[in-house]
């Protein structure tokens, strides 16, 4: 296929003590580097290389094969490599460099690679070279080398198949530092198919020839060592291959990770201190956001995965946390018990938050949030330490207690009370029962109406519109 | 107690939270800080050698074994916990005083003797009301724990006590009085609210909190086993 030059383009290299990588160097190849780099990896001169290969294509083609074989499977390299430093100079490599003396760059495109080859995938390559020659030798005695050139054309047909696939798993192998793209993954199982066609005809062609079915088994039984020689060396390569990819990847979710906690830290706590250094002058401001700053950070910390965030407490920490952050006051948050989220829910969060933000608003700190979610429905309070209102003389427009707290309770069959206590704050408490109980108790004065009829009994008797006013329900209605 | 001022050794390993702690009490002549320090280690020497009325300790402490940190210092110091320590001296109490959110670490520090838990954002009179009410041997429930108590005690879900002396659940008045204090009503107003005295709301608090420490529920033994308390 290739003519072997004899002539030595290079002064012999030094034998040297530890082996390097067996690469096909850019540099002082004539026709594939591989007489070069094979110089390098041995320790030989590269005359006497090139010279035993030539020497050797003379008896059964053995150089000109062993050529072949290791054109289609030593990784190309920018430099001759050196015992000392692999890596020296050939990672970066730059793609300008490329265009070197290139006889045949039409077979294996010339890229920068490392040469990565290590010396267990070299043992494999050896014994499938041996098995390769053993069967080729095998097919050879049998027919001839020189009687029935007929045999050639099929032997050359498997064997520039297989090289053109090798070349081509050099090229994958080689593309996964490249950047890899739809065309090239495309371009690269067209030329494996291709490859495998070609050996398959010329396996075909070998067959078909010979009519003697003792001489064509001994021909399978020399495709079949070739074939077995081929996935000797396939084989624990395409399994680095995929051990690479797997230890990549990994390597990459780490990596995701880290980049993950570092965008985190900086999106937050970076930029609340910058914030806190800026604003230091005002405590409410750097209160605030120290306040917002540790609830989020404690949330990412310890908090639960983002995957559980369809529940009632998540959903109501998640809103109590806005409100805290928009205006900036501390509100005490405590959930016992959970459920899934579901309308009803919704409604009650988002009367809570509503009822929260006048708390603040009204009040101010501290605004203490209580959900409960038994068995039969879900009570909220919203608890603050303000001067207390009188629901009634709340102006008609404005909608934030009638609409967004009672009318949503309504519209949810749930309640909704306001419980005003002179100098000692105002509780507003949201309650949706369920409907379809699962416990076949009915609602009884059981568990929950312990503190309502306390709170009921809370009321200053003879003036219940003034001080307090249950605004839809009273709540010994349950 | 010595004499009327009462004795307070602050441990945490935070010198900020120390010093805001110290400053913030100090407006309160009933208590003076005599101690402080900021490990588990340095905790027990020093809860040994100054034997102060209330320790203010941090749910989360660097060094020992046994985390959190702080209900180790609780275990070593266990000699000191009862109502007559074998030493003779007057008893210690430990008020636990944390940021941390995570029930299983403020169950433990209760389980392994504290006799309350506030968080760090209490205001300074509050805390100072809490220090004297431990002091004097009541508990100390914020809203925060007393809804970890609801939860433990499956209340949430219904379970009440028949019997008042069942260890495994609250008693319907204890969880009354449970789930005013998670709404954030003060001990007084509770007691407004159930027509019952301070006294009655402060006993149902202390009983709710010997069964916190010596219930084998499944979730305060689980939380306790995780910490290797038990």
């Amino acid at each position: 296929m290739a003519p072997v030059a004899v002539r030595p383009a290079l002064p012999a290299r030094p034998a040297l003590p530890a082996r390097p990588p067996l690469v096909r160097p850019a540099e002082g190849r004539i026709v594939g580097g591989v007489a070069v780099g094979l110089a390098a990896h041995l320790g030989l001169s590269v005359k006497v290389v090139r010279a035993l290969l030539v020497v050797t294509t003379f008896f059964g083609g053995a150089g000109l094969m062993l050529y072949l074989w290791l054109w289609a499977l030593a990784p190309a390299s920018e430099h001759v490599p050196l015992p000392e430093s692999r890596a020296d100079g050939v990672l970066n490599a730059s793609p300008a460099s490329v265009a070197g003396p290139q006889s045949r760059g039409a077979v294996v495109p010339r890229r920068p690679g490392v040469p990565r080859v290590s010396q267990a995938r070299l043992g494999d390559m050896l014994i499938g070279a041996i098995l390769l020659f053993a069967g080729l030798s095998l097919a050879g005695a049998r027919f001839g080398w020189d009687v029935r050139p007929g045999l050639i054309l099929p032997v050359v047909v498997v064997i520039g198949g297989a090289v053109l696939a090798y070349s081509q798993l050099d090229e994958v192998e080689r593309g996964r530092w490249a950047q890899r793209s739809g065309v090239q993954t495309r371009a690269a199982v067209l030329r494996v198919v291709g490859g495998f066609v070609l050996v398959l005809v010329g396996v075909l062609l070998v067959v078909v020839r010979s009519t003697d079915l003792a001489y064509a088994g001994r021909v399978f039984v020399a495709v079949v060592a070739v074939l077995g020689g081929a996935g000797l060396v396939l084989a624990p390569w395409a399994l680095r291959l995929w051990r690479d990819l797997d230890t990549e990847r990994s390597a990459r979710v780490r990596e995701a990770e880290r980049a993950d906690i570092a965008a985190h830290l900086h999106d937050s706590v970076l930029q609340t201190l910058a914030l806190i250094q800026r604003g230091a002058a005002d405590p409410a401001q750097v209160t605030r956001l120290a306040r917002a700053q540790e609830r989020d950070l404690r949330e990412w910390l310890y908090g639960p995965r983002p995957d559980d965030d369809a529940t009632l407490a998540a959903e109501v920490r998640g809103v109590m946390a806005e409100v805290e952050d928009r205006l900036g006051v501390a509100v005490d948050v405590v959930v016992v018990g959970d459920r899934r989220l579901d309308d009803r829910g919704v409604a009650l969060v988002a009367a809570l938050r509503e009822a929260c933000v006048n708390a603040v608003r009204h009040a101010g700190a501290p605004v203490t949030v209580y959900v409960e979610s038994g068995p039969d429905g879900v009570e909220a309070f919203v608890r603050d330490r303000g001067p207390g209102f009188d629901p009634d003389a709340v102006p008609a427009d404005r909608l934030g207690v009638r609409e967004s707290i009672v009318g949503r309770m309504q519209r949810h069959r749930g309640t909704a009370t306001i419980r005003s206590l002179a100098g000692e704050g105002t509780e507003v408490r949201l309650e949706i029962p369920d409907e379809s109980p699962v416990d076949p108790s009915p609602p009884s004065p059981g568990p929950s109406s312990g503190p309502s009829s306390g709170s009921s009994s809370g009321e200053l008797p003879g003036q219940p519109a003034q001080a307090h006013r249950p605004v839809l329900q009273r709540e010994e209605t349950r | 107690m010595t004499g009327n001022v009462l004795r307070l050794v602050i441990v945490d390993d935070h010198a900020m939270v120390r010093s805001g702690v110290r400053a913030e009490l100090s407006a309160d002549p009933g208590i003076e800080v005599v101690a402080e320090a900021g490990d588990v280690d340095g905790g027990v020497a020093i809860v040994h050698t100054a034997r102060p009325d209330v320790v203010l300790l941090d749910v989360h402490l660097p060094g020992g074994t046994v985390r959190p940190g702080g209900s180790e210092v609780l275990q070593r110091c266990a000699d000191l916990l009862g109502a007559e320590p074998a030493d003779g001296g007057p008893p210690v109490r430990f008020l636990a005083l944390s940021v941390s959110d995570a029930a299983e670490d403020v169950i433990a520090v209760i389980r392994a003797g504290a006799r309350g838990y506030v968080t760090k954002t209490i205001s300074g009179p509050d805390l100072a009301s809490a220090v004297h009410r431990v002091a004097e041997g009541d508990a100390v429930f914020s809203p925060r724990l007393a809804g970890f108590v609801l939860d433990a005690f499956g209340t949430g879900a219904g379970e009440v006590a028949a019997v008042e002396d069942e260890l495994d659940r609250l008693s319907q008045r204890e969880r009354e009085v449970m789930r005013l204090i998670a709404r954030g009503y003060a001990y007084k107003e509770v007691a407004r609210e159930l027509f019952i005295s301070v006294k009655t709301v402060e006993t149902h608090v202390s009983a709710v909190l010997r069964k916190l420490q010596l219930s084998s529920r499944y979730e305060l033994t689980r939380w306790a086993a995780d910490r290797r308390l038990l």
